[in-house]
């Protein structure tokens, strides 16, 4: 039987806005991914569940106008545990389409900004780690 | 005059060809899923007693409006909610807004403010996140910076704060008001206080159980209103706006906000209070959504439900507590980061549903709000839309001109119908909290909101710019930036704040908040002496989760 991809998902900070992770969370559940979803945890705790449940995606949303900072404190915490490149990573809310090359830039592969049909980050997951051995 | 066998006869005859008629679609339904007939006549509305169940504005059962001028007497408040960077720069921004035409203020908050976090506090990086939102109040400079020069003896202002920190909040400003030598029948506002906006509606770090943000919510309702505090403010606005955000139908909206007001009622007479000590006070905060017809049908329907639920369960003496009164933002999930000037036309339909609807005050939305917070451009054009309704379009000079149109009557009576069903399913599982600790009314929304992805991106729902009409290589509009620094300044302002201040004072003020969390008793007296004493947010919420404890939620690992 094939692997599944797991995906963990996580809201950073204290943003509340939870309607946008949650939709993708039961999009990528029902096009047969494993989905964590973590709710509200340190980057920190987040990158330790990563490594710990070997996940292959990590996405997070932000509707708080601070997705540059999460980004960067993302990347940080990855490699000071040494995971910088272990994982797939994704940001998906509200923010401007002028942020998106920066968001690439340090390391957040997958950037998806308000109006994306989840069938594009299924394709994008999907696409990414075809030659990747999962799991 | 026809009657109704000869309306009857004729629609027959009008129809008896249908078969060969041709129609866009096999079914048309309503945005709540109500099918939509082709035409409505008489016929549709022949069990509507004109006298009983749509009657005259002002008077029961207020289908048509819960004054009897409407705006020939005083046209709606515009109220535009707002907050950004820092309180000095959200100040300006407030100035700017009341230059334009603005009549009344509100306040949007940061996520910290939400939450009852200090910007100093290790709390999840909440320093990235400072003056992103909305304005950072986590002190009473903060307030005090905001409304600083404002015209606050003639405009009323909302602060846009929940459970967590109404009490803090609220106290801040009425301190503030107070040290301007305001007295407390001046003090005129709402606090939206709303227990659902901080559970299905935003889930924000660190919230309380339900009972405990209950409580709270009923502290403040019973220190401004059963205990004359403020006996002008509004305690208290049931933002069913928050969770229809959701993705969740008008049914869903109007029947959850009744749900929850109940929630409230019972926990103040279970606290000793007559309906008549504070029912008055209660107000709703409505969303206008994409459905025009069923939106102004949900209006009408929602104050004709609140004076039946009034007159049937709490039968008040006071006549002012069986008038619904609302305010309405215009629906923010309905707004497109693609082709973002689309925003200022579903804005504007939006806001004429709401001024056909009858509302009190209204918000709209800015075109660029679906990418960031708003520009003084665009903010400046959502303020124009509101006063062309007023000035230019006419609809203002007359009292709620949808009434009689057989469609809009038989939906506003279909829609009361299936609110009040829904209203009953959550009142018979025991109320909006038992419904929020079993989970019932988080599956509710993820329910809608997974029906809405759905809907849009099979094309079911469309959605102009994002599946349908969509354009290639468009130019991304300039976002606005809230201010970089804004951390810094408000973590430099709570550090003067806390050299300045008697800590010792603050200390035994925080320890008499701990005893009367423990007792359950009212927490108003005791935060209104913390804050003016220069407790922080953080400080003060700090007590509620280290007494009550931080809630679990029923779906989150």
């Amino acid at each position: 039987m094939e692997k599944k991809i797991r995906v963990l998902l996580f809201k950073p900070g204290l943003d509340g806005h939870w309607r946008g992770i949650m939709t993708v969370s039961k999009a990528l559940s029902d096009a047969g991914m494993e989905t964590i979803f973590f709710g509200f945890k340190t980057v920190k705790g987040v990158v330790e569940a990563a490594i710990q449940e070997d996940v292959d995606v990590i996405g997070f949303s932000v509707h708080s106008g601070a997705h540059r900072e999460w980004g960067r404190e993302l990347i940080k915490e990855l490699e000071a545990q040494g995971a910088r490149d272990d994982f797939l990573l994704l940001v998906g809310g509200v923010f401007p389409e002028q942020d998106h090359a920066e968001l690439r830039e340090i390391g957040i592969e997958g950037v998806f900004g308000p109006g994306t049909a989840t069938q594009d980050i299924i394709d994008f997951i999907v696409e990414k780690l075809q030659d990747v051995e999962v799991g | 005059m026809a009657d109704s066998e000869e309306i009857r006869r004729g629609l027959e005859d009008w129809s008896s060809d249908k078969e060969g008629w041709e129609e866009r679609k096999p079914e048309f339904l309503s945005d709540a899923g109500i099918p939509v007939k082709h035409l409505y006549t008489p016929l549709d509305t022949e069990g509507i007693d004109y006298v009983q169940d749509v009657g005259f504005p002002g008077q029961p059962p207020f289908t048509r409006g819960v004054y009897p001028t409407m705006y020939r007497g005083k046209l709606w408040t515009i109220r535009m909610f707002s907050g950004h960077g820092t309180p000095e720069e959200t100040n300006q921004r407030w100035r700017m807004l009341y230059e334009e035409g603005e009549t009344g203020f509100s306040a949007a908050v940061d996520s910290l403010t939400f939450s009852g976090v200090d910007p100093d506090q290790e709390v999840h990086g909440a320093a990235h996140e400072v003056g992103k939102e909305g304005v950072p109040l986590y002190s009473i400079r903060g307030v005090e910076a905001l409304v600083k020069d404002l015209p606050l003896e003639k405009m009323s202002v909302a602060l846009v704060v929940e459970p967590m920190t109404s009490a803090a909040v609220t106290s801040m400003y009425f301190n503030v008001l107070k040290a301007r030598g305001m007295r407390k029948e001046q003090l005129a506002g709402t606090t939206q206080n709303d227990i659902l906006t901080m559970t299905i509606g935003y889930i924000p770090w660190g919230s309380l159980r339900p009972a405990d943000l209950l409580k709270l919510a009923c502290d403040l309702i019973e220190y401004c209103t059963a205990m004359g505090e403020a006996p002008r403010w509004n305690p208290i606005n049931f933002t069913t706006y928050n969770y229809r955000e959701g993705g969740i139908d008008a049914v869903q909206e109007i029947g959850m906000g009744l749900a929850n007001a109940v929630a409230h009622i019972e926990e103040l007479l279970r606290r000793g209070w007559k309906i008549d000590d504070f029912v008055h006070r209660l107000a709703f905060h409505l969303s206008a959504h994409r459905d025009f017809f069923e939106e102004i049908a949900k209006y009408r329907a929602a104050r004709k439900l609140w004076y039946r639920l009034m007159k049937e369960r709490y039968k008040p003496e006071n006549p002012d507590a069986y008038r619904f009164r609302f305010h309405v933002q215009t629906a923010g999930c309905s707004l497109t980061a693609q082709q973002p000037m689309v925003n200022i036309i579903r804005t504007a339909y939006q806001a004429l549903e709401a001024v056909l609807g009858g509302t009190q005050s209204l918000h709209t939305n800015s075109y660029d709000e679906a990418i960031c917070l708003p520009s003084e451009e665009s903010v400046r054009l959502a303020v124009r839309t509101q006063e062309l309704i007023q000035e230019e379009t006419g609809v203002a000079s007359v009292v709620d001109p949808m009434a009689g149109s057989y469609y809009v009557e038989a939906l506003t009576k279909e829609l009361e119908e299936r609110i009040w069903e829904y209203f009953m399913r959550i009142e018979e599982m025991g109320g909006v909290v038992e419904a929020l600790n079993t989970g019932w009314l988080f599956n509710e929304m993820s329910k809608a909101f997974n029906k809405r992805r759905h809907d849009q991106e099979s094309g079911k729902e469309s959605v102009i710019g994002v599946n349908s009409y969509t354009l290639e290589g468009e130019q991304p509009t300039p976002p606005f930036r809230t201010n970089p620094n804004a951390a810094d300044i408000e973590k430099e302002r709570l550090e003067q704040l806390r050299s300045d201040r008697n800590g010792a004072e603050v200390a035994r003020l925080l320890d008499r908040l701990r005893k009367v969390c423990e007792a359950r008793e009212n927490v108003l007296p005791v935060v209104t002496e913390l804050t003016a004493a220069g407790a922080s947010l953080g400080e003060i919420t700090g007590v509620y989760r280290e007494i009550w404890g931080i809630w679990q939620l029923p779906f989150v690992a």
